[in-house]
């Protein structure tokens, strides 16, 4: 198989990768679960995202006083559509290292549900996976949370919660 | 879910998603390239796969690029495997961090 050839690098500038998810839910809604710092914690690793949300604004995913996950900058502000934010990962060393990367959060009304894409890109050739390794089980417990109102609970999915702030 | 069980009981369709998982953001000509099966073939199996929510597409000028979605399995793992893994699952977690943290201290007093 001819494996270099048939590859095709995304607008020139390496790696993507897109996550998918319907959710019973309103855009309103959907918008705040993503926006919202306390909400946020339910649902990735028990880590909160501290921010104004508007454009040019700074975001910090973290644990206060125990661990920074993520942080950047909110490109694109558009609620209860379409946000864009600057990616650098912060968790350790090596993610450190990989730079600064892109998420697109794009929300869609589907009938009385919403299709909520997470594109992650501008990731570099060959990129830790880890970077976007954890989309899958953020987006499953934002799911849980907004259909059944109660936090997934599955090993790993509230890694941080109830760590000291 | 019923769609994304039906999607997997195929071993071409799980060939594509595993090619996929390899190098995300395929063309169809670089997917069906290595199978022995018609362009049409695959673009049914790549049809199930899509309607499953397991692969989603973008397009690229005239380009249309497959992409690995792995969030309908995550599902069907936190429905379906992690609560009944879930005592392995701690135990192993567990084991890991008992040899890392021995580790790290060989490694701490190998520096020292």
């Amino acid at each position: 198989m001819n494996d270099e050839q048939a590859y095709t690098v995304i607008g020139g500038r390496g790696a993507m990768s897109v996550f998918e998810i319907y959710i019973k839910t309103t855009p309103e809604r959907l918008w705040e679960a993503i926006t919202s710092e306390q909400l946020r914690k339910r649902y990735s690793f028990g880590v909160g995202t501290a921010s104004e949300w508007t454009e040019g604004s700074e975001y910090k995913a973290s644990v206060p006083g125990v661990v920074d996950i993520a942080g950047g900058e909110n490109l694109e502000v558009d609620p209860p559509r379409r946000l864009v934010q600057s990616f650098n990962a912060l968790w350790s060393e090596d993610v450190k290292r990989e730079g600064t990367s892109r998420v697109t959060w794009e929300i869609e009304p589907v009938g009385t549900s919403c299709r909520l894409r997470v594109t992650h890109d501008q990731l570099g050739e060959d990129a830790n996976n880890e970077l976007y390794g954890g989309w899958p089980m953020i987006l499953s417990g934002l799911k849980t949370l907004l259909e059944t109102g109660e936090d997934l609970d599955t090993p790993g999915s509230l890694r941080y919660s109830g760590a000291a702030g | 879910m019923d769609e994304v069980f039906k999607a997997l009981a195929d071993p071409t369709r799980r060939e594509l998603l595993d090619r996929l998982f390899e190098r995300d953001g395929q063309t169809l000509s670089a997917l069906e390239e290595p199978l022995p099966m018609s362009r049409f073939g695959v673009m049914k199996h790549l049809k199930v796969l899509e309607e499953a929510g397991l692969v989603t597409t973008r397009r690229r000028g005239r380009e249309k690029l497959h992409f690995l979605n792995p969030v309908p399995i995550r599902l069907i793992h936190d429905r379906w495997v992690s609560k009944y893994a879930e005592p392995w699952a701690s135990a192993l977690s567990e084991l890991k961090r008992d040899i890392e943290g021995s580790e790290n201290s060989n490694d701490e007093e190998e520096e020292r």
